[in-house]
């Protein structure tokens, strides 16, 4: 019984190993640009790693018992009459309870604290989801339905809400998201950190992620993160542009 | 044959003149949401009329005798009739041959997803399929293990004669085919996309009537299942053999118990959000409608205080089955029973507080995602004594590994992966990136599957010869065993990564780069639906032709056992006595029960 226990132990130890690298190393995320995509990166690679042992647990004690204990016969008599003893009982509740309490600590806490990040912003977008558009407003009056163009290193806050039925604002290379519901104005907070342009990165986009009816795959818009100079100077041509447009009309 | 004749008729009858008068009435067309309204419940009550509810019970209340349908041979099948072990059966007939129909659903949802673009069906048919396929594969999760099994087995189990209310029991079994007729002709009056959830504004905007339909059928699956539950906990609570005590109830009794105890308490959250759906379509109320002071949230509070729980509907009765067949084919006793039936009561308890778990994402009160997140991961120390359970049951057992068997490691897999992976959805941090992206549908595929289906496929290949008095073929049965289980990591582990990679849930059309991925999963997933193909054909042929079964092929200890297979009509003989555990294999001189008179023992 003790070789059985031994033999359990090291295969386990062996595939946590072999687990925990693969994890650590294979990043499954892809690139994103924001202050929060890396929160929820390094949450997920958190959970990932207090997730292989448990994983491997099972696995190797299920594996082995069918390759040592198995047999394709009937067997012709029973196991030993091992009730569960309450020891065993109490220390696996006792194991599994510290692991919940852990991860509930972390990255539970402290991720939804650093996800939420402070309430203050450098800029305020508003955006209108109906079907199948999204509208988006800017602080100095601009307005676009066709892109989404953010400075980077800038902490912004959307006040986000919908006309007819729920929508939800998800940009994946941002991590985030929040539905956006008629009759409400719901808020999401990010901070940018990279440039990028949704001509190269398809998870640069404005994606409905809430079913809003036969738009809803197509209700998508790019997305560009581009530095503050680069910004400004859009933001000109814009109202340059609309006081042109004025003028003429 | 003559009642399912009468039934029809009565159903058809009660719609046409319901929905004609009603129009008449309110001035409008028949195809309007009133008179499809009193149509629908017309033809309810038409339905069950004819199908015997008058003849074998409501005679009665006006003091006629009632006149039951005695039909004899493979004819009671399709009547009102009050064995448990019949309506066990219609449950399960009809809800595999759902279970095939949802699977061919899939099937269409993958040849469009296995290149971008819009394929071979349009936005508004992807919608009312994907739509579909999720209703259909709810309700089989949530009924097929407990509908079939928990009504076959548990009178058996506990040593009764039959359910304490047998006639409530074939009126929750004769609910079901208005709804399955109901649930399949809603998308032919249109408007059937807001997928199995119905959250509003988009179910009360859409142009239409198919949502009522929708609608009207959910609730009346809900009824069922209220009476169903009602039935099985009254059974267990009033029906045992003398010295069956709370202690000595097989461990599916247990599961059965606890999950009808769900869906005794939380279905009708469920069936009322859905009626205030329809009051907003049809009776132009808003309770969900912002323009009108109404609220879209409060749908997806009240929808998740069932959907949730309904989610330990659909799995606690698979526990059950998972826990069974391995203590039986461990041939040791079921390690720590009384800590997994402390379990399955906190499973209970808890699963009702955790609903907003479904909403981080949907703007409600950032107060409160904490008190969800640390309830929902409380459920992962309830959930781990059933795995420590399971594995401890094996450990150091004598394990025969024929295809129950092998399909409960499946489930011991499978589950774990959706427990897992469960986790990153409960925690805020990674949810709001997870939440309704393909993450979410591996996600829980792996728990619907791997907890509910698994647990139905093993059951009905270890309860195969006690229900049909043949064996199913083995070889036929490890090979889908094996099969199954493959193709289904095939399908659906790639599924995490596209979701991680930014596909959303519930489109017909996704982002370029992702197209490899997903025709690799689509491909995976014909390879999985085909597994099938051997299923059904196996259980065709071995319900046929299959050799005979002796009343015991597995050498099992419970009660169903140890009568003839199929058990005789009124399942004992003689009352059996309970004298000790249900498994106490390789403890000398241990005995379950005396059955008939003569004792036997467990092997
Ligand atoms: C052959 C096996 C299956 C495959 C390939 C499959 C595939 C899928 C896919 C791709 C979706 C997502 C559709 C979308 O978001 O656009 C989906 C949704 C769904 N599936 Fe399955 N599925 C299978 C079996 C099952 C089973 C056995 C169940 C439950 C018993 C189930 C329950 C659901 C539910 C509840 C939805 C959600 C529908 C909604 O979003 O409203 N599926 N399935
Ligand atoms: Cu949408
Ligand atoms: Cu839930």
């Amino acid at each position: 019984m003790n070789r059985d226990w031994l033999k359990v132990g090291i295969i386990w130890a062996v595939l946590t190993a072999l687990g925990e690298v693969a994890v650590v190393t294979w990043r499954m995320f892809p690139e994103g640009y924001t202050r929060e995509y890396e929160v929820v990166d390094e949450a997920y690679i958190l959970l990932m790693v207090l997730a292989v042992p448990v994983f491997m647990f099972m696995i190797t004690m299920l594996t082995y018992s069918v390759i040592k204990f198995g047999s394709r016969e009937q067997p012709t008599e029973d196991g030993p009459p091992m009730h569960g003893s309450n020891r065993v009982i109490v220390a696996w509740l006792v194991i599994t309870s510290a692991l919940t309490v852990g991860i509930l600590i972390n990255p539970g806490f402290v991720g939804l604290s650093d996800i939420r990040g402070e309430e203050s912003s450098d800029m305020v977008i508003e955006v209108e989801g109906q079907r199948w558009s999204w509208k988006v407003t800017y602080d100095n009056g601009i307005v676009t339905t066709d892109e989404l163009i953010v400075p980077v290193h800038t902490r912004i806050r959307f006040d986000i809400t919908a006309t007819d039925v729920l929508h939800s604002f998800w940009v994946p290379a941002f991590g985030t998201k929040i539905d956006a519901v008629p009759g409400r104005t719901t808020e999401l907070y990010i901070t940018t950190e990279r440039t990028g342009t949704g001509e190269e990165d398809l998870n640069l986009r404005v994606q409905c992620a809430e079913l809003c009816g036969l738009g809803h795959a197509r209700m998508a818009m790019p997305v560009s993160v581009v530095g503050e100079a680069e910004f400004d100077a859009w933001v000109d041509e814009w109202l340059a542009a609309e006081s042109a447009a004025a003028e003429e009309g | 044959m003559r009642a399912l004749i009468r039934a029809v008729s009565g159903g058809a009858g009660g719609y046409v003149i319901a929905a004609f008068v009603t129009s008449l009435i309110t001035g409008g067309s028949v195809s309007d949401g009133v008179p499809v309204t009193f149509g629908y419940i017309f033809a309810l009550l038409g339905w069950l009329h004819g199908i015997g509810v008058w003849n074998a019970w409501a005679r009665e209340w006006f003091g006629l005798p009632p006149k039951p349908d005695n039909a004899k041979g493979w004819t009671r099948y399709f009547t009102f009739s009050t064995d448990h072990k019949v309506i066990g059966s219609q449950y399960l007939v009809t809800f595999l041959v759902v279970f095939l129909v949802g699977g061919l659903m899939a099937m269409v949802i993958r040849l469009e997803l296995a290149g971008t673009g819009e394929g071979f069906i349009d936005a508004d048919t992807y919608n009312k399929v994907m739509s579909m396929h999720g209703i259909l594969m709810v309700a089989v999760a949530v009924a097929a293990v407990l509908g079939s099994f928990g009504n076959y087995l548990v009178p058996l189990m506990i040593g009764a004669d039959d359910m304490a209310f047998p006639r409530i029991n074939a009126l929750s079994f004769w609910l079901i085919p208005p709804v399955a007729i109901s649930l399949l002709s809603a998308p032919l009056l249109g408007s059937f996309e807001a997928g199995w959830t119905a959250y509003p504004p988009l179910s009360v905007v859409a142009a239409g009537d198919g949502q009522l339909l929708f609608n009207m059928g959910v609730i009346t699956f809900g009824l069922s299942s209220i009476l169903g539950g009602l039935n099985i906990i009254t059974t267990v609570a009033t029906m045992r053999a003398p010295g069956m005590t709370w202690g000595r109830l097989p461990i599916f009794v247990w599961a059965t118990f606890s999950a009808s105890l769900l869906s005794l308490v939380i279905t009708q959250f469920f069936a009322a959000s859905l009626v205030l759906i329809h009051l907003d379509r049809v009776a132009g109320t808003t309770f969900f409608g912002a323009a009108g002071g109404g609220d879209a949230l409060l749908y997806e509070h009240m929808f998740w205080f069932y959907s949730h729980p309904a989610v330990y509907i659909m799995v606690l009765p698979g526990f059950g089955v998972a826990l069974e067949v391995i203590t039986h084919f461990s041939r040791k006793p079921l390690f720590a029973y009384k800590a997994v039936v402390g379990a399955f009561l906190t499973i209970v308890g808890l699963s009702s507080l955790v609903w907003a778990h479904h909403m981080f994402t949907s703007g409600m009160a950032a107060y409160l995602h904490a008190p969800f997140m640390v309830l929902t991961e409380a459920i992962s120390v309830p959930t781990g004594v059933i795995f420590l359970s399971a594995v401890g049951t094996m450990w150091r057992g004598k394990l025969w590994m024929q295809t129950p068997m092998l399909l409960a490691g499946g489930w011991v897999f499978n589950f774990l992966i959706g427990g897992i992976t469960g986790l990153f959805l409960a925690d805020v941090a990674t949810d709001v990136q997870l939440h309704d992206s393909y993450f979410v549908v591996a996600h829980f595929h792996y728990t619907i599957i791997g907890g509910s289906i698994f647990g139905l496929l093993a059951a009905v290949f270890f309860w195969f010869p006690k229900i049909t008095g043949r064996m199913y073929n083995e070889t036929m049965g490890k090979i889908f065993a094996v099969w199954v289980s493959v193709a289904l990591a095939l399908v659906f582990i790639p599924m995490f990564w596209v979701g991680v990679n930014g596909m959303n849930r519930r489109v017909n059309d996704y982002q370029q780069d992702l197209e490899t991925a997903n025709n690799f999963i689509s491909w995976m997933a014909l390879l999985l639906g085909l597994s099938f193909v051997l299923f059904a054909v196996n259980l065709v042929w071995s319900a046929l032709r299959g050799p005979k079964a002796p009343d015991n092929p597995w050498g099992a200890s419970t009660l169903e056992w140890q009568v003839s297979s199929p058990p005789p009509e009124h399942n004992f003989p003689l009352l059996p006595e309970v004298v000790g555990h249900p498994y106490d294999y390789g403890v000398p001189d241990a005995q379950h029960a005396v059955v008939g008179g003569s004792a036997k023992s467990e092997d």
